[in-house]
């Protein structure tokens, strides 16, 4: 592991929801420009375990920090500020929105941060060419195939360039052969972005794909090990 | 019926608050459409009695007029109650993807997938329809309170009778089930999930020919009808349904106009999200907006009244009564356009919330403020509803002014009356479409509670 301040750090994360735990006392690092892949069966905890990491969920104990900044004390509206400016999201699937052509859904988070129209369009349209969409642009998200829907959610994620990208199951509604090729792309463009990554996943080889992998287990880190 | 659909009214339940809250909507509007529309058919009967047997003897000559505009309000809330019942069995029909699809998943056929919707559609409109007759009653003395013909109507004349209400209660579920069938031939339903199978037609310029064209026919009709007299009153309300008609078909390509002009000049997230789903279904838009469209036809309309009847009968005392019930007759007449209109805006918000759902929550995660889907909501509903209000209410005047001459244009009590109701019916329709404002919190707060 990297032996500078690591990108993204959390210490004893607990959670609960009502009688469940679903993280029970949870470290994790993430180096600069790491991908790492967040492991277990479903129920495990690790999609709460992104969750926390993301400040989408607040730990019922335990602190989360980016670049050694602790964001817990955050507001609601701070740390959905935080998202917007400093996290990338890829969900599995329906996080664009299907009145908008893939270039204004890749453009969007760029426009709420503050950038003039044409210049996210732009911008978008670059990033979209450079992930091999060139000429699908003015296409809605009901007109383009699952891959390629994927791969303008790493568009979407990438335009702001952010510090961490999650990716919550990003290949679970896609065939094997496309999972591959959504997974290639975002772990490739990530890195050359010089973002960090986490990847939550239930497929070993979609965590294959990263660097790092932890396994979640009764909301406890079970092994930790070096993908490659 | 086999055993999977034996399973079905359990899914129901399973739906949760969601489904709740669709069953509750859908109900509420046939409610709302059942009571109206038996208020204003009990007005017209009321009308039709006096008509027969007319109280002072003196007002005979009249009675017949107060029939045919009492016909003519009828007609103008015909459009507006059976888009709200529209608006109602869609609604219902779009909220079961996910248990239809997993009725699909056990076996069902889409045959019967079919036919569980639209019993089911039938059913909300059954409840709808028992809930709008209790409306009706709750509405009957204050009716009854409005004063016609000099004298204010008795409960009695006002009632429909048990045969009405009879027909209510098997015409609205049946209409509900008819309407769920079309929009179900929309989407296919698969075991993996609800497709839609869209790709929205293309609206020509062939809508805005159809415009120029109705228009045109009404405005000879009506100044036929002007030398003709009273013989050409059926032509006049004929050519009236064709004036709502041609607002219906051009106010969806209308607005897709408007939409394109916003989505240039976007510059913001808000504005560009708004012009794009503006731009996706205008005619869903119309849905929303169409009511009051059409409610403020019916205000332009109106609004050259007081001029006319002040010109022509100002000596008669008679002709003075007529003037005031057709005021009264108006106002009661745009309420219930605008109360229409109001309902199916809060219901369509309600339902576009609804379906967004899960868009809305993932953007939510990924950082995007709730303010922006507010902001959205509220521009996809407000810059069409000015637009469609205000130029409704111009397309009337510009209508009927062969048929009232250039004298009624000149009197300043009209347009002020025109403005004020516009204002009040935007207003009305405004607040409406905050009601689903709760909602999308819950759907925002929703995602964090079920996060894992």
């Amino acid at each position: 592991m990297n032996t500078a301040t690591p990108r993204l750090s959390a210490r004893g994360l607990v959670k609960r929801f009502g009688p469940t735990t679903a993280l029970a006392g949870v470290d994790v690092d993430l180096a600069d420009g790491e991908s790492l892949a967040v492991m277990g069966p479903s129920g495990s905890g690790k999609s709460t375990l992104l969750h926390c990491l993301a400040g989408i969920l607040l730990p019922d104990s335990g602190t989360v920090a980016l670049d050694g900044r602790e964001v817990g004390g955050l507001s609601d509206r701070e740390r959905s500020l935080l998202r917007r400016r400093h996290y990338g999201f890829v969900f599995q699937f329906g996080q664009l929105l299907s009145e908008l052509p893939a270039i204004e859904n890749v453009a969007l988070p760029a426009m709420l941060l503050g950038t003039p129209r044409r210049e996210a369009t732009d911008l978008a349209g670059r990033w979209l060419g450079s992930l091999g969409l060139a000429g699908m642009e003015g296409r809605r998200p009901g007109e383009l195939s699952g891959g390629q829907a994927q791969r303008v959610a790493v568009a979407r994620a990438l335009i702001t360039g952010p510090a961490v990208v999650f990716a919550d199951e990003p290949t679970g509604a896609l065939d094997q052969t496309t999972g591959h090729d959504v997974m290639r792309i975002l772990t490739e463009t990530t890195k050359a972005a010089g973002a960090s990554l986490v990847v939550v996943t239930h497929d070993a080889q979609v965590a294959d794909w990263c660097d790092r992998r932890i396994e979640v287990r009764d909301g406890l880190v079970r092994h930790a090990e070096a993908a490659r | 019926m086999n055993a999977v659909l034996a399973l079905a009214p359990r899914l129901q339940r399973a739906g949760g608050r969601d489904a709740l809250v669709t069953t509750g909507l859908a109900v509420t509007a046939f409610a709302v459409t059942t009571g109206l529309t038996l208020s204003v058919v009990g007005g017209l009967l009321g009308f039709m009695s006096r008509a027969e047997q007319p109280v002072p003897a003196g007002q005979a000559d009249d009675a017949s007029v107060y029939v045919i505009l009492a016909w003519i309000a009828v007609v103008l809330l015909v459009v507006p109650l059976l888009t709200l019942a529209g608006a109602a069995a869609r609604l219902g029909v779009a909220r079961r993807d996910a248990r239809l699809a997993t009725l699909r998943l056990l076996g069902a056929t889409p045959r019967e997938v079919v036919g569980l919707t639209v019993a089911e559609t039938a059913w909300q409109g059954l409840v709808g329809a028992v809930l709008g007759i209790v409306l009706y009653l709750l509405l009957l003395p204050v009716c009854a309170l409005l004063p016609f013909q000099d004298t204010t109507f008795s409960v009695a004349e006002l009632w429909v009778g048990w045969q009405g209400l009879a027909l209510a209660v098997v015409a609205v579920p049946l209409l509900a089930a008819l309407s769920g069938a079309v929009s179900l031939r929309r989407v296919s339903v698969s075991p993996l999930g609800v497709a839609r199978r869209e790709t929205p037609k293309k609206m020509t310029w062939l809508r805005a020919v159809v415009a120029v064209v109705g228009i045109g026919v009404f405005m000879v009709i009506s100044a036929a009808a002007g030398s003709l007299g009273a013989a050409a009153a059926a032509a006049l309300l004929g050519a009236m349904a064709l004036g709502f008609a041609t607002l219906n078909a051009v106010g969806p390509w209308v607005l897709g106009l408007v939409g394109r002009v916003q989505l240039r000049r976007a510059s913001t997230p808000a504005r560009l999200l708004a012009a794009r789903r503006l731009l996706d279904d205008p005619k869903a838009v119309w849905r929303v907006v169409g009511g009051l469209g059409l409610a403020g036809f019916v205000a332009g309309a109106l609004a050259v009244l007081p001029s006319i009847v002040a010109v022509d009968m100002s000596d008669d005392p008679q002709g003075a009564i007529l003037v005031d019930d057709l005021v009264t007759g108006a106002m009661v007449t745009l309420v219930i356009a605008f109360l229409l209109a109001a309902v199916s805006a809060g219901i369509a918000q309600a339902a576009s919330v609804l379906d967004r759902r899960r868009e809305i929550a993932l953007q939510s995660l990924a950082g995007t403020p709730a303010e922006l889907h507010d902001s959205v909501r509220r521009r996809v509903v407000l810059v069409p509803l000015l637009f469609v209000s205000v130029g409704s209410a111009v397309t009337a005047l510009v209508m009927f002014f062969p048929l009232l001459g250039v004298e009624s244009m000149l009197s300043p009590q009209g347009p002020l009356m025109l403005l004020a109701f516009l204002a009040g019916g935007c207003a009305l329709v405004f607040a409406a479409t905050e009601t689903s404002r709760p909602l999308l919190r819950s759907v925002l707060a929703d995602t964090v509670v079920r996060a894992d």
